[in-house]
């Protein structure tokens, strides 16, 4: 899969530029705050419907501007497709997949799929439990679509439970109504948890083979899903639903005297180990750089061979961060035949040969010869 | 200080607490409205009067009606041994369109939502659970919207009902006949195939 052209009219601090992309990679350079990540950030949105630095979509809009428009162009195989995207200051966005308006957000994914290293890829291994597994479902969803309802299925479950679980179940109506409640948060939640075992499963040696890639000889690195729904070790995905509904009965008066769902994937944790070791707790600083690369390079293998497509590589600002032996690593490390967006606020690494090359300076793009 | 003047507010103010209409919509309709002639706003305002003045709740299934009973519950041609349970007046009206269910109905005025404070005491269930013990009931179908709301009401009725020796059954959810197969979204496609059945040869 290739993105071929992106186009930006008030989009960030664009008023209006267009790039034609070819294959391979593609360098974009500048000093900072002259719209490189914008760039990569408006090829994100067509490929996740949201910004991938977590913006609202508003906020995307260039101030004054009414209404940023993002159209892309995307190859893929014999295929072309198109999708434009009007985010507006106020009030919903449209999206058009090849020139037809779709209603959902839903529908547009698909049409290009990018894989997004950025510099706060690091809150991967040093951050809180949240943080991965908003990775591991994001993952989960590039892979399956149908994870997307059910993760909004059992965020509606919750909601509804824990309103439940607050009025304090006093009546045969609210015990009934909970054991309903309950039978839908084992179901919603199997599933995902089942999903997110079965990912962790093939997630977990790619993961090892990209680190080994990375850092060679520092041992094993696995992963480890972690329940307290399933107190005796990581769960068995034939046992999630009896352990899921077991703790429900263990922890349903704890449940009710807190007003608050506490079984379920949404409280869960997954570690990282690298020889066994912790990574977020025993791990070294450029350990846990190399770990948080070799998790976007696994999530890029995964997803490739799941839908049988490359997605496209965006690399925000990456290389700042990693001492030269790192960046060598990586750029080593990345897949061939891969389009790649690279963008830099200083020299490009050696070992990147850019087939585009292109400087952005206050909003325009300047240079736009290939290197 | 208000924007506007106090009757014109109240208007505006009134029309925006019906359900679907937002602040700029009921402003808009607000100056349609004052702009029509006064037989036009009366005729209006004569219309809701009336409606709420003759129509009630029907006493046995809780659709709409004139008078005790709804048409469906004093058509003596209906088949009383099925009954149909929907969240809404306006389901009966898309069941009825298949022309599929010569059956009765029993409408709940709500699904279980415990979000919006919404549990099964608020719904019409005593009266379904009546009905069910007093008619010649033998098949309750749960009609009740295929979402979580909807899913939760379907599953606490059943628990309900079925010790009451009913069979208790609720409509499939899966693929819009006459699409293709390659656009039926995957949420829908994945519960059709749950949904599965042998096919008759």
């Amino acid at each position: 899969m290739h993105l071929a052209t992106l186009e930006l009219r008030d989009f960030r601090c664009y008023e209006a530029a267009a790039l034609e992309l070819p294959a391979g990679v593609i360098a974009i350079t500048g000093a900072n705050g002259q719209g490189k990540t914008s760039l990569l950030e408006a090829a994100g949105w067509i490929a996740l419907g949201h910004s991938f630095r977590g913006v609202p979509d508003h906020a995307l809009v260039r101030q004054q501007a009414e209404r940023a428009i993002v159209r892309a162009g995307v190859h893929d195989g014999e295929s072309i497709r198109r999708a434009d995207v009007e985010l507006r200051a106020a009030g919903r966005h449209r999206i058009l997949v090849n020139g037809n308006p779709v209603s959902r957000t839903r529908d547009l994914l698909g049409v290009l799929r990018v894989t997004v290293f950025a510099p706060d890829d690091l809150q991967l291994v040093k951050g809180g439990p949240a943080d991965r597994r908003a990775y591991l479902d994001e993952l989960l969803t590039s892979s399956a679509p149908r994870y997307a309802s059910v993760r909004a299925d059992l965020d509606r479950v919750l909601r509804h439970r824990n309103a439940l679980l607050r009025g304090g179940v006093r009546d045969a109506e609210a015990r009934a109504t909970l054991a309903v409640f309950d039978d839908q948060l084992v179901h919603t939640a199997g599933q995902l948890a089942r999903g997110r075992l079965r990912l962790l499963d093939r997630l977990a040696p790619a993961v090892h083979d990209a680190y080994q890639r990375l850092a060679p000889d520092q041992g094993t690195v696995d992963a480890v899903y972690e329940a307290e729904w399933s107190p005796d070790g990581p769960p068995g995905e034939e046992d999630v639903d009896t352990q899921l509904r077991a703790a429900l009965e263990r922890h349903q008066r704890q449940e009710i005297e807190r007003g608050l769902t506490l079984v379920g994937p949404h409280r869960d944790e997954w570690h990282l180990t690298i020889g066994g070791r912790e990574s977020r707790t025993h791990a070294s600083q450029g350990e846990q750089r190399s770990l948080a690369l070799g998790l976007r390079l696994a999530a890029h293998r995964v997803v490739t061979e799941v839908v049988g497509t490359q997605p496209v590589l965006l690399l925000d600002d990456v290389f700042s961060e990693l001492d030269h032996a790192r960046s060598r690593a990586l750029v080593a490390a990345l897949p061939d035949q891969t389009q790649t967006v690279i963008t830099s606020a200083g020299a490009l690494p050696s070992g990147v040969t850019p087939s585009l090359h292109v400087h952005v300076h206050a909003g325009r793009i300047l240079d736009r010869a290939p290197a | 200080m208000s924007l506007y003047e106090a009757p014109v507010q109240t208007l505006i103010d009134e029309l925006g607490r019906l359900p679907g209409i937002g602040p700029k919509s009921a402003q808009r309709i607000a100056y349609y409205l004052l702009k029509a002639t006064p037989e036009d706003a009366r005729r209006l305002a004569a219309a809701i009067t009336d409606a709420k003045a003759r129509v009630t709740w029907c006493r046995r299934c809780f659709n709409i009606a004139q008078g005790e009973l709804c048409s469906y519950c004093q058509d003596d041609r209906r088949d009383p041994s099925q009954l149909c349970v929907v969240e809404e007046p306006r389901d009966i009206v898309a069941v009825e369109r298949t022309h599929e269910f010569r059956g009765r109905y029993h409408v709940l005025q709500g699904a279980i939502s415990p979000i919006e404070g919404i549990g099964p005491e608020q719904l019409r269930v005593k009266e379904l659970v009546r009905r069910v013990g007093e008619e010649d009931v033998t098949e309750v179908i749960l009609a009740t919207n295929p979402n979580i709301e909807g899913e939760a009401t379907a599953m606490y009725l059943a628990r309900l009902l079925k010790p009451l020796g009913v069979t208790v059954t609720r409509p499939a959810s899966g693929l819009p006949v006459g699409g293709d197969l390659e656009y039926a979204d995957e949420v829908t496609l994945g519960r059709a195939f749950e949904g599965r059945r042998e096919v008759d040869t």
